[in-house]
């Protein structure tokens, strides 16, 4: 009797004893399921778990924030699966933190299909497919275990896309769409939100640069009188909508630049690297022989080449005068502090011309933009390969002026021959006649 | 303007003059000089705008444009005051190469040599065939060749975005671009000869005088 009233107790204190950090996590974390409080009361102490890439993994989760996370409400099994079988996973190797990562990427998708689906087609995806480790997972931005709701991660600042794109986001910040969030919309009234990254990027479907057509569509989305307004000043103002960057102008202090992007009429898309043409940086190279950028001539060769290169193609390039980095892209400010003279893009010697590049999209469909000479967008020779770009008065073909000057010395040339002819002739008439 | 009426004579010099310029034509004349002018002068300022500042680029861009489609308008009033007129003799291209290109020559010579010398044109005018050889083949070409083409370009150019189409289909902008710039090379040139020919009348103003009276005045 006695040895059982002891094991009695013996269990009952084992119990308490087990249950003690369950009941520690429970008033802390009331909302917590048992299930997962199960989970939590190894996984909140500091269990670690050695990769095969050598690096020891931290297995603990903050209870604290998975207990307001959103995701408590489906559990830590809602997501690790295998655990529900009844296998737990930790005999199971794992080879890095990222492949850990990128197989849970798919685990949202059970659940988040149309957000992935769009999340798929995005040039962060498509940095993941062709193997960038930097490129970000859902984990990335939205955390593993302290997943809130859409509301926090509307990036009120910069979070999370600044945890990559820093400089960017400080740009922003300063911007007049960040001046506008920070400190209230003093343009258009603050019941007028300015956008934040996601605002013109969207939040999972984010486009590469070269992909899209830099946005114009989006500002214009906005600012909807936009067109017209710049209709009512600017000569050809839909060409310059779709072939100067708004930022061009609209972030007055930017460093500029001509673009020429190899892009494929027949597609309608920009020129990717592919099996077929992965050697563009070889014919580059090939063709640059002594690697100071592009000229007239090696321009027109490469053209040629890719389009060799390419079964079925009809290859260009897409003229495009815009801002040299992105930090300054996002530096927008006010429309009266924009760029307004003309003479300051259609001058020969404006700073656009002075820096040209050529430009494709990598096999991840971000740009890989290579130095080309500033003469290929005045030698006759680009009448062909850069036969969509033209600056009248900035970009003139140097030929052109000497013909122009032959012309202008040709036409007051015959009558100074022509009226001395007359004078000669008279004077051997003069002697016949007396 | 009527056969009869293009040839009515003063009184006094009932032998030598000839009534050659019907009011259309001077007005088309004078309205083409003086847009030509503006047009080179602007087109040198939105080409050479790093090297002259007669006004801004944004001025002379829409001023050109402006004045480019007065010119274009006023082709037409040319082209169908010839159509529907019986001076469109004047623009009839010559069957017989062989006999044009004769009296082409004829009156280079006469041009080169023979107006100095006292020489008699060779070529006699009336109001259904008032160009000489060398005359007819210069403003066919530029009336139905240089002028059309660069209303065309420049039409593209005026509106990128309209006719982005067609302007693929020439190669480019920057086709279309150079094309116009070829043109208004052209007519600078043939400013200067047109200018300087236009004073080889009877007396250096005949010529000019002829396209304001339009009639002809007397060659010794």
């Amino acid at each position: 009797m006695k040895s059982g009233i002891k094991t009695g107790i013996l269990l009952v204190a084992i119990a308490l004893l087990g249950m003690a950090p369950a009941i520690g996590l429970a008033d802390h974390h009331e909302e917590v399921s048992n299930p997962d409080l199960k989970c939590l009361k190894c996984h909140s102490k500091n269990l670690k778990k050695k990769l095969e890439d050598g690096e020891k993994m931290s297995l603990r989760i903050e209870v604290e924030e998975f207990g307001s996370s959103v995701h408590k409400v489906i559990g830590c099994t809602g997501c690790h699966r295998d655990v529900a079988k009844g296998k737990h996973p930790s005999k199971q190797p794992i080879a890095s933190r990222r492949a850990y990562s990128l197989k849970h990427n798919q685990t949202c998708s059970q659940c988040h299909e149309a957000a992935h689906e769009s999340y798929r087609n995005s040039v962060h995806a498509s940095m993941v497919e062709h193997g960038d480790d930097n490129a970000p997972l859902c984990s990335d931005c939205h955390s593993a275990h302290a997943i809130q709701s859409r509301v926090a991660y509307e990036p009120v600042n910069g979070e999370p896309c600044s945890r990559c794109h820093t400089k960017i986001n400080e740009a922003f910040e300063q911007s007049i769409h960040g001046l506008a969030r920070s400190e209230g919309n003093l343009i258009r009234g603050d019941h007028v939100q300015a956008p934040s990254c996601t605002g013109c990027h969207n939040s999972h479907d984010i486009s590469a640069v070269t992909d899209t057509d830099y946005l114009v569509p989006t500002c214009i989305s906005c600012h909807e009188v936009a067109e017209l307004a710049h209709e009512q000043w600017l000569p050809n103002a839909g060409m310059h909508l779709k072939s100067v960057g708004c930022a061009a102008c609209h972030s007055p202090q930017a460093e500029l630049r001509v673009d020429l992007q190899l892009y494929d009429r027949l597609r309608q898309a920009p020129v990717r690297q592919n099996e077929n043409n992965g050697t563009v940086q070889e014919t580059l190279a090939a063709i640059d022989t002594n690697g100071d950028g592009l000229d007239p001539v090696e321009l027109w060769k490469l053209v040629r080449q890719i389009n060799d290169q390419e079964e079925v193609s009809d290859i260009t390039l897409l003229g495009r005068l815009e801002v040299t980095n992105s930090v300054d892209a996002h530096r927008l400010a006010a429309s009266t502090e924009a760029v307004r003279s003309c003479e300051s893009c259609h001058r020969s010697d404006a700073e656009p011309f002075q820096n040209v590049t050529v430009s494709l999209s990598r096999k991840d469909g971000r740009k890989e933009s290579f130095k080309a000479d500033r003469k290929v967008l005045a030698s006759a020779m680009s009448v062909d390969s850069v036969g969509g770009f033209y600056a009248p008065g900035g970009t003139r073909i140097k030929l052109l002026d000497g013909l122009l000057v032959l012309a202008i010395l040709g036409g007051l040339a015959v009558p100074v021959v022509h009226i001395s002819l007359g004078k000669i002739l008279r004077k051997k008439k003069q002697p016949d006649n007396s | 303007m009527t056969t009869s009426e293009s040839t009515q004579q003063p009184h006094s010099q009932a032998q030598e003059r000839v009534y050659l310029h019907p009011v259309p034509v001077r007005i088309w004349h004078w309205v083409n000089a003086l847009g030509f002018l503006l047009l080179i002068l602007t087109g040198f300022q939105i080409r050479y705008v790093d090297l002259f500042s007669l006004m801004s680029f944004e001025t002379a861009v829409h001023l050109h444009n402006w004045v480019g489609f007065a010119v274009i308008a006023n082709w037409f009033l040319w082209f169908f005051y010839y159509i529907s007129s019986d001076k469109i003799t004047n623009y009839h291209a010559d069957l017989d190469a062989r006999n044009f290109f004769k009296r082409y020559f004829d009156q280079a010579q006469y041009y080169s040599f023979g107006i100095f010398k006292g020489e008699k044109r060779p070529h006699n005018v009336n109001p259904h065939d008032k160009f000489n050889p060398m005359q007819k083949l210069t403003y066919q070409f530029v009336m139905f060749i240089t002028a059309p083409v660069t209303f065309f370009t420049g039409l593209m150019m005026w509106d990128v975005a309209r006719f982005q189409s067609l302007i693929s289909m020439v190669g480019g902008i920057r086709v279309v671009n150079t094309i116009h710039v070829l043109m208004f090379i052209l007519f600078v040139f043939f400013i200067f000869l047109h200018a300087y020919m236009g004073m080889l009348g009877p007396k250096p103003s005949s010529h000019y005088r002829e396209m304001f009276t339009g009639w002809e005045e007397p060659h010794e």
